[in-house]
């Protein structure tokens, strides 16, 4: 299997890797261990603000990469239920080949669960 | 120093799925290859060139005869284990249609084994595929149990390609014998890293691989054993080379490169495999140490060469990228882009799909060193730990 640098890079020293708790933190996950592929995000919300992000994944390389960049992008932004970008950005900027697509909407999922618990 | 390894190419630990040609055999293969006259199609006896290259191939012959407790002229070239198989398996089949139309193997041989026997199936034949024990051992009372009288045909292999079991094929082969089935082996893994003898074994058939013993690609044999008479049908025609049974012009240097392998395999043996043995355990008291791992395979009987191990709490396909920039070795997953499949062997063996998709198949061979298992050790360590990490199932710093 070929990864791109980036996705090699997200893969290899992923960052915002880890759990949060307490007041403002909302969590969201989709899909499952036994499936093979399973997210889970933890964001810290302030007023309509994300502050910060952690994520937990047992999935792909590519899963990774795109959870851990996920986690990084979304701080500072607005809490909106959608990724920082589409997935179909996301799949272009990591090149995720298209059979793992649904590994990707796996990772949305779980975003949006999460964006959901905190709007 | 590993020759295969330099700074920037991961350790080699994939010896089970092919292995370098020795610089030794290689040089005999050169040789072959020369205007000296090893050219001629070995066909070709009415003339000196022909003569030579006949000579050269015959050697050989008897080289890989005598690695394996054959007698020459029970060893029929082939392009590799692939066709070996196909040729035993078509061969005893088409011969022996009139007899009966079943076959007994198990379901962790190789696919060289299982895709023929499929293929069978699909023409009306029916095939018993057994299920080892949890340790990957087909108990020989399974395959007589198995033996009816449409039996034509028992194939097991002699060790694992996966996991490096062996199996009792001497005890097979008596029950077979007794019920008046034929035996073929698939020996591609075992030549060189434990005894094989043909007659001693009481096999029918034995299929050979010379890229497993530092021989080079594109080139096996099969043997059949004329002592005990089984016949097989030609499936390939054009030439009568073989004695009718394999047509086509033999390539001199490969089967010479061959013959070179088997008696170089032969003479290492004593030495190499203590030593591969040693290198095995200090790999898996290593990675033992870490938690959830887990040995498929029987430890009690199975080659030195091979060791595969599943690892709790990771993703398959995770594991072996963070791993191979360090080592190249296999998964228990057949990768591809659209998905990856959990090794069919594991699966036999009871493991669940998780764990078979987390396994690695550690090859160990020839030009492994210490120094090599220490790499794979420090690359496995790193990488189970940050994908348990990252999945939530470790606190542990990397």
């Amino acid at each position: 299997m070929h990864y791109s640098d980036l996705t090699r890079r997200y893969f290899e020293a992923a960052r915002q890797v880890g759990v949060m708790s307490g007041e403002g933190v909302c969590r969201g996950a989709a899909g499952s261990r036994a499936q093979g592929t399973w997210i889970q995000f933890d964001v810290r919300v302030e007023a309509t603000h994300i502050l910060e992000v952690r994520f937990l994944a047992y999935a792909c390389p590519h899963t990774i990469a795109v959870s851990s960049w996920v986690a990084e992008t979304a701080v500072g932004l607005n809490v909106q239920a959608a990724l920082p970008e589409s997935v179909q950005s996301i799949r272009e900027r990591f090149g995720v080949p298209i059979e793992k697509l649904g590994r990707l909407l796996t990772v949305e999922d779980a975003w949006i669960m999460a964006m959901h618990a905190s709007i | 120093m590993n020759p295969l390894t330099s700074v920037n190419t991961p350790v080699y630990l994939d010896y089970a799925a092919s292995t370098p040609v020795d610089p030794q055999v290689a040089a005999e293969m050169a040789a072959c290859m020369t205007m000296d006259g090893i050219f001629g199609n070995p066909s070709s006896t009415s003339h000196e060139f022909g003569l030579k290259a006949r000579s050269r191939v015959e050697a050989a012959r008897a080289q890989v005869a005598s690695a394996v407790g054959a007698e020459s002229d029970e060893v029929i070239w082939t392009s590799g284990a692939t066709e070996a198989n196909n040729l035993a398996i078509f061969g005893v089949a088409h011969y022996y249609r009139g007899r009966g139309m079943h076959i007994v193997t198990s379901r962790i041989e190789h696919k060289a084994v299982l895709d023929p026997c499929r293929e069978l199936q699909r023409r009306g034949w029916r095939v018993t595929y057994l299920v080892p024990n949890r340790s990957g051992i087909v108990d020989p009372d399974q395959v007589a149990a198995a033996i009816d009288a449409g039996t034509v045909l028992v194939s097991i292999m002699h060790v694992n390609n996966e996991i490096g079991v062996i199996q009792d094929i001497a005890a097979i082969a008596r029950l077979c014998a007794r019920h008046g089935a034929w035996l073929h082996v698939d020996a591609a893994q075992s030549v060189g890293k434990i005894t094989v003898d043909f007659k001693t074994l009481g096999v029918d058939l034995l299929s050979l691989s010379a890229h497993k013993v530092y021989g080079p690609k594109g080139v096996g044999a099969l043997c059949v054993s004329r002592q005990r008479g089984v016949q097989i049908e030609a499936q390939a025609f054009g030439g009568g080379q073989e004695r009718g049974l394999r047509a086509g012009t033999l390539a001199t240097h490969q089967v010479v490169g061959m013959g070179a392998a088997f008696e170089r395999a032969l003479t290492l043996s004593a030495t190499e495999v203590p030593r591969i043995a040693g290198l095995q355990e200090r790999l898996w008291r290593g990675l033992a140490s870490l938690d959830g791992v887990l040995r498929n395979g029987s430890p009690h009987s199975c080659v030195p060469h091979l060791l595969n191990l599943s690892f709790e709490g990771v993703q398959g396909e995770s594991l072996l990228a963070a791993v191979a920039p360090h080592i190249a070795v296999s998964a228990g997953s057949a990768c591809t882009s659209t998905s990856q499949e959990p090794s069919y062997v594991l699966r036999a063996l009871g493991r669940d799909e998780r764990l078979a998709e987390s396994s690695l198949r550690f090859g160990l061979g020839r030009f492994s060193s210490e120094a090599d298992i220490d790499t794979a050790l420090s690359a496995v360590t790193r990488a189970v730990v940050h994908l348990r990490r990252i999945g939530g199932e470790c606190t542990t710093a990397i």
